[in-house]
């Protein structure tokens, strides 16, 4: 069975250390809301997960394959990442910026095959963006430009999807539709791993949530278990109430003064 | 959604192939002298004897449109690698300091080859070794660590550059006045000395400059996104960028070799051939090579003849096309209407 | 990159163009001068030539390295890079220039500083012998310069009245190779060229030293080649790759080495009969020689 597992992860950058002993799975279907406060460890736990660095001791397992093992073509057809913003230099047409994940498919100058078309013309109507598809790239709105990104990342067809803060600059329509794409991929069996500053959307569109503090996993488990007024304070350093919304989902409310 | 079919790219290809041989026509039919085209046809066909139309045609038109056409496709795609490399549109064929150090090695050849004993046939090879320095240095100095940076690589080039540059006026000081006039001509890069073998040693650089780029053209796309991403998507980014550099370096030293510093060409083709063609790079590097030598062997003609006798650098006319155009294209850019 | 060495070789293309001021310009005092400074190997080889070496204090480096008469004496700094401080030291009496534009700042710093200066631009053959005078005037071998004057405007009659019955061919004076520049017209060589016999093809062109297209060239059909290029293949090796020149045919093209007849120097006399005997070959008479 294919998933993520980052297994007792610990990483000392520049004598700090930043991760001690982490460990976390996500398994297909489910989507896992790391939380965290800034300087908490998470991204540099998602650069680890994507081998931009490497771990002093502990190991990430990407279904049955240590990381370490895993050839770079095979690890990009198993794991995308969606990062927070892309700054794109060239003029690059919506549909081609969806094709780029079709990178790891393709040989060396290979064009487009039919299979790459299929993937990424479902992609873009998967997220409502297939009428952007001639579009320049540069041309689009923010909010476009991320779901051309999610969709980049479908296109890739992988078993796990990493979003570092995927709606960071967006505005709340569009972090609605990009967190939806992101539940819908879930759905259809994958894992998805999502690093999140809005808790009351974290709450809402992830089945488990896990909260990162000093480099530990301070509490993890469904949404409910995780916000906690106690985990609160210990991991972000405030006093909050945490109330049920009227969907269920726990709503929190941070005093003021 | 519209993507590169094979058919595009052979279209594109052959549309600008025919682009060439129209511009490789005009170089050949036109010049100072007013030959027919009967004369021409009958010179490249060998049946004018010795006489003066051979000559012109096959001894000096056809060795310059030759060079012109390989130096101009290596400075095009040089362009576009460096461009991709860099991930920045802005960037030139000269501004890794790879022409610096070309340029000090012409420019000292220049100055001392003739008390060394040494003619003008001597300057390309020591143009072509301070290209190879330099490419070493700017290797050692960037690349010396784990990672490759291109701000790292950006700046080592400028840097280079600037240190080239001093030296050039350094040595420019220094000469005698015959060898500074020779250093400022060459500097502002000229075909006029076209030879065949010359051409050989381009056409063999650009043709190793396209064996790197081509098998990474799609990487270079993925490029686009970021190194991360570029990463992320299975491209080895590292391996490419070194590749790359190190091709690309060595085709930008042979141009600049036998031609100096002939600015413009490399920035303005790759740019106006992502606003007709788009930026994919597997259409995208043999475009601009096409394009490239298209543009430089017509630049070339117009050196040639809009003076009559007398000639002009062909880099003066480079920029003197480019410079507007190359104005005009960042005005519609910055108004945001790219494509 | 491109930019920045192009003003300093501006200036040095200045140099080889040779000024741009009226040639009789001349602050020369009335006392004969006995320590003088040249900053220009042609004014130098003319105070050689008048047997004034011992009144010159200091040359130029580019004089200094190419002239051995003036090896020993003290660096004053290159033709584009004169230095002020070291000729003030030298405390001469007068500094003979040409009007270049790249010692603009030096020469109105020398007049600042009040020190006498002669400035001299030899560009025509008239120019030269003027120019040999106003030396041999300002240092008091003013015999030795009318006597070096005298040999130059014999040695003109001789060559011209050796050439008179002879056929003119048409020749260009290559001066450099790649790119192209060759004699035009208005210059000493251009006159030279004419009285030593030859149709100068370079005649039809603008400005003294033209650059011009090698299509130009072949097409002009040169009946003889005169190369003064600095380059180590020689004129006829090099030349020959255009086999319809007529020059080339014939076997007539013919490599000067750089300078002896093409400096505005006071050897113009020499200049002449090389350039004759490079036009006519064994035509010229073995007796019309020196």
């Amino acid at each position: 069975m294919t998933e993520l597992r980052v297994e007792g992860v610990s990483l000392r950058l520049g004598g700090q250390p930043i991760l001690r002993g982490v460990d976390l799975a996500v398994r297909p279907g489910e989507v896992l809301g790391l939380l965290g406060c800034n300087g908490a460890g998470k991204t540099t736990l998602l650069r680890i997960v994507t081998r931009v660095l490497a771990a002093d001791s502990g190991r990430v397992w990407v279904g049955d394959t240590p990381l370490e093992r895993m050839p770079r073509r095979e690890l990009a057809r198993r794991l995308a990442v969606v990062p927070q913003e892309t700054h794109m230099p060239f003029p690059f047409r919506v549909g081609e910026v969806v094709l780029m994940g079709r990178t790891p498919y393709g040989g060396a100058f290979a064009l487009d095959t039919p299979e790459d078309r299929r993937r990424a013309e479902t992609a873009l109507t998967k997220l409502g963006i297939a009428h952007l598809a001639d579009r320049s790239i540069l041309d689009v709105s923010g909010g476009e430009r991320q779901l051309a990104t999610v969709a980049r990342a479908l296109a890739q067809d992988p078993d796990v999807l990493l979003f570092d803060e995927p709606t960071a600059f967006l505005d709340l329509r569009h972090r609605v539709e990009v967190l939806g794409a992101v539940r819908e991929l879930a759905a259809s069996g994958r894992a998805a791993l999502v690093v999140s500053h809005d808790l009351g959307l974290a709450a809402r569109f992830c089945d488990r949530l896990a909260l990162l503090a000093e480099g530990r996993v301070l509490a993890s488990g469904a949404p409910a278990e995780v916000l906690t007024p106690a985990n609160l304070r210990a991991g972000f350093g405030i006093e909050a109430d945490v109330v049920p919304g009227p969907d269920g989902a726990p709503l929190v409310v941070p005093r003021v003064g | 959604m519209t993507v590169l079919s094979v058919r595009t790219l052979l279209l594109t290809l052959a549309a600008l192939s025919v682009l060439l041989a129209a511009a490789v026509v005009f170089g050949l039919g036109v010049g100072s002298s007013g030959l027919s085209p009967g004369e021409v046809w009958d010179a490249l066909r060998g049946q004018a004897g010795d006489g003066a139309a051979a000559d012109i045609v096959l001894r000096i038109r056809l060795p310059r449109v030759l060079l012109a056409a390989l130096v101009g496709a290596a400075l095009a795609v040089a362009g576009v690698s460096f461009q991709a490399l860099l991930r920045n549109p802005l960037a030139d064929p000269y501004i890794l300091g790879v022409s610096g150090g070309a340029a000090l090695g012409g420019v000292a050849m220049l100055s001392f080859g003739a008390a060394l004993g040494l003619g003008y046939s001597a300057v390309p090879p020591a143009a072509f070794a301070g290209a190879v320095a330099a490419t070493s240095l700017l290797y050692a100095l960037a690349g010396g660590r784990a990672r490759f940076s291109a701000t790292h690589l950006l700046l080592t080039g400028v840097v280079l550059n600037a240190f080239a540059s001093a030296l050039i006026v350094f040595l420019a000081s220094v000469a005698g006045f015959t060898e500074g006039a020779s250093i400022f001509l060459w500097l502002i890069g000229s075909l006029s000395g076209a030879r065949v073998e010359l051409a050989g040693w381009v056409g063999g650089f650009l043709a190793l400059g396209l064996a790197a780029s081509l098998p990474l053209a799609r990487g270079l796309n993925a490029l686009a996104l970021g190194e991360e991403s570029a990463e992320q998507l299975g491209v080895d980014v590292e391996r490419a960028k070194r590749v790359l550099l190190v091709a690309t370096s060595f085709m930008v030293g042979a141009a600049v070799s036998v031609s100096g510093l002939i600015g413009f060409v490399g920035l303005i083709v790759p740019h106006l051939l992502r606003l007709v063609i788009g930026p994919d790079h597997r259409l995208l590097l043999p475009a601009a090579g096409l394009a490239g030598a298209a543009f430089l062997v017509v630049c070339d003609t117009l050196a040639r003849v809009v003076l009559e006798s007398r000639e002009l650098p062909v880099g003066a006319v480079t920029a003197l096309v480019g410079g507007p155009l190359f104005l005009f294209l960042l005005r519609r850019h910055t108004l945001g209407v790219t494509r | 990159m491109r930019r920045l060495p192009a003003a300093l070789a501006l200036c040095a293309l200045a140099a080889a163009a040779i000024g741009a001021v009226d040639p009789a310009r001349s602050a020369a005092p009335s006392e004969p001068a006995s320590r003088v400074v040249a900053m220009n190997p042609s004014l130098a080889a003319m105070l050689l030539a008048i047997g004034a070496r011992d009144a010159v204090v200091g040359v130029d480096d580019y004089t200094r390295g190419t002239q051995p008469e003036f090896a020993d004496l003290p660096a004053v700094g290159g033709l584009a890079t004169p230095s002020l401080e070291r000729v003030v030291a030298l405390s001469p009496d007068l500094v003979v220039v040409v009007p270049s534009f790249e010692q603009r700042d030096f020469r109105a710093q020398l007049r600042e500083v009040g020190i006498p200066l002669l400035e001299l631009d030899p560009r025509r053959f008239d120019e030269v012998l003027a120019a040999l005078r106003a030396l041999g005037h300002a240092v008091a071998r003013r015999e030795q310069a009318e006597a070096r004057v005298a040999a130059i405007l014999r040695a003109r009659d001789e060559v011209e009245r050796a050439v008179r019955d002879l056929p003119r061919p048409s020749a260009l004076l290559v001066l450099q190779r790649d790119p192209l520049f060759v004699v035009g017209r208005g210059s000493f060589i251009a006159e030279m060229l004419e009285s030593a016999g030859a149709r100068n093809l370079g005649a039809s062109l603008d400005g003294p030293y033209p650059r011009v297209a090698l299509e130009w060239l072949v097409t002009s059909a040169p009946e003889v080649l005169l190369d003064s290029s600095r380059d180590a293949t020689p004129a006829a090796e090099y030349w020959k790759r255009l086999p319809s020149l007529p020059a080339v045919r014939a076997d007539r093209v013919v490599g000067l080495s750089p300078g002896t007849a093409t400096l505005p120097g006071p050897w113009l006399d020499r200049g002449l009969w090389i350039l004759a005997r490079a036009l006519h070959g064994d035509a010229l008479p073995e007796s019309a020689a020196p």
